[in-house]
């Protein structure tokens, strides 16, 4: 049975022309029912739908910005920013040995939601000022409330509707932080390729280590953290979703890239490896990369690693 | 021992706290320490006078018994068994807190997903468990009502503050 997401399902845009699409309530139900999750169905029978049975595209936009929201607290408690700053700081370091100090780059975050990552970026100049910084999302309500949020407190980054299939904005480095998992089969490759195939210098994805304790962790987390029932569901089918270490790789051996992955299972301690990225870099800035890490680089390996009899397993 | 200071320490400390998740997960800004204080200070608040249900309580209690004396001995032996499980947790929370401050983020993270999320949803268990420790100790059902009454109160502070000032995204 497959896994499916609510947010998914209720928020469907156009991937061509980025309009919203009308969801038929019903539609969704059934759907859910079918998969074998009578509790998802319910949530979504709960929300509200015109005569038509089309969901409320306005309190759908209210559920999702407030469901956000309370993600981001999960985020902050995680210390997301320091988590990626970990693997970025040197990546960053790398690049810019090899462009050059006075050079200028450009970080853009996937699927960036509220854009929680991209604002504390901008917030705490951890990636130092010639970065600039920007999120792209589908979702045209949380690229708004993104860029609302950004605007509030001054900060200097920017939000774009767009998808990630078909990227907006060129970058020197793309990263994501939870949103691989919404990519299977042939569309993961494919979101690997996109990147490859642009003029960035690497990838930096971030998203749940596939750990048997990853579901009974994100029940625990988000049941204690979070209030609206959508957010508690989507939380734990995401860690059910969470790609393995396998998948990752081979989807993101792209021509082009040395796919690499920081922290594999078989490297690091389950309890403590919540987030964890797959990395595409360009062949030559592997070592600078390695050297910029330091000692933290043993825990970075590629598939020639992982197929080792014995190794990081 | 007179647990009825340490007992209201806590009650705040709770309080205030519980203030402090009433707001998490609602404003999505970056920099809001003054926005936490505040919400702190609601739960506090909100505390301070919920916690006069307890207190009235136990003074009913005084008032209406024969031997007032006595009655407040056995509400004394119930607030000290009320008080260790409430002790023992605050004393895993302040580990967890302390582990999630002080370690890099790695271990942090354990911290919160063993220790300060199971903590928070345990939290009417270990009031029940306190209930239960008021009757061992021997305060008797006098113990039980005040000791029901408060951890009402202190349960009551995160709903009250969320309703009334963070039930929606700030
Ligand atoms: C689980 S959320 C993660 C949001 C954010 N990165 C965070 O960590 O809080 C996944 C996000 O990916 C976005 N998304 C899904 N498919 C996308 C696509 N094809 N292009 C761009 N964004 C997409 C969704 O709109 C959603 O905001």
């Amino acid at each position: 049975m497959p896994h499916l997401e609510i947010s998914d399902l209720i928020t469907v845009t156009d991937p061509l022309s980025g309009a919203r699409l009308p969801v038929r309530r019903g539609d969704v139900v059934r759907l859910l029912q079918e998969s074998g999750d009578p509790r998802a169905a319910r949530i979504v029978a709960g929300l509200p739908a015109g005569r038509d049975d089309v969901l409320d595209p306005l309190a759908v936009d209210r559920l999702m910005i407030g469901v956000h929201t309370e993600m981001q607290r999960l985020s902050e408690e995680l210390r997301i920013g320091e988590r990626l700053v970990h693997v970025l700081g040197p990546l960053f370091e790398a690049i810019r040995e090899i462009a050059g100090r006075r050079g200028r780059f450009r970080l853009v975050d996937i699927g960036s939601g509220l854009g929680y990552l991209v604002r504390w970026l901008a917030a705490t100049g951890a990636l130092g000022p010639n970065v600039e910084l920007i999120g792209v999302d589908l979702d045209a309500a949380l690229v708004a409330e993104a860029d609302r949020l950004a605007r509030a407190e001054g900060l200097d980054c920017r939000f774009v509707h767009g998808n990630a299939f078909d990227l907006p904005e060129i970058a020197t480095v793309y990263v994501s932080t939870g949103v691989l998992h919404h990519f299977r089969g042939p569309a993961l490759t494919e979101f690997f390729e996109a990147q490859a195939d642009s003029q960035a210098l690497a990838f930096c994805h971030f998203d749940i280590a596939a750990t048997r304790l990853a579901p009974v962790g994100a029940w625990m987390f988000h049941r204690a953290r979070m209030r609206h029932p959508l957010g508690r569901h989507d939380g734990v089918v995401s860690a059910l979703r969470a790609h393995t270490d396998d998948t990752l790789l081979r989807a993101a051996t792209v021509p082009g890239i040395r796919p690499l992955l920081y922290e594999p299972r078989g490297l690091s301690n389950p309890f403590c490896t919540t987030l964890r990225p797959v990395l595409g870099i360009r062949p030559y800035l592997e070592d600078p990369l390695r050297l910029a890490m330091g000692r933290a680089s043993r825990r970075l390996v590629g598939a020639e690693q992982l197929s080792r009899p014995g190794a990081a397993r | 021992m007179n647990p009825v200071l340490p007992l209201l320490a806590l009650g705040l400390l709770d309080a205030a706290f519980s203030g402090f998740r009433a707001y998490a997960g609602r404003d999505a800004r970056i920099r809001k320490h003054r926005a936490v204080v505040r919400a702190a200070l609601r739960g506090l608040a909100v505390g301070a006078v919920l916690l006069l249900a307890p207190a009235l309580t136990a003074g009913a209690v005084l008032l209406a018994a024969d031997d007032p004396d006595r009655a407040y001995g056995v509400l004394a032996d119930g607030g000290v068994g009320f008080l260790v499980p409430l002790g023992l947790y605050a004393l895993a929370v302040a580990v967890s807190l302390l582990a999630y401050f002080a370690l890099p983020f790695r271990a942090s993270t354990l911290a919160m997903v063993v220790g300060l999320g199971p903590l928070t949803l345990a939290r009417p268990l270990f009031v029940a468990v306190a209930c239960a420790g008021a009757l061992v100790a021997g305060g008797g059902w006098t113990s039980l009502l005040v000791g029901a009454v408060a951890g009402a109160a202190v349960l009551c502070v995160e709903p009250f503050v969320h309703r009334r000032w963070y039930a929606m995204p700030l």
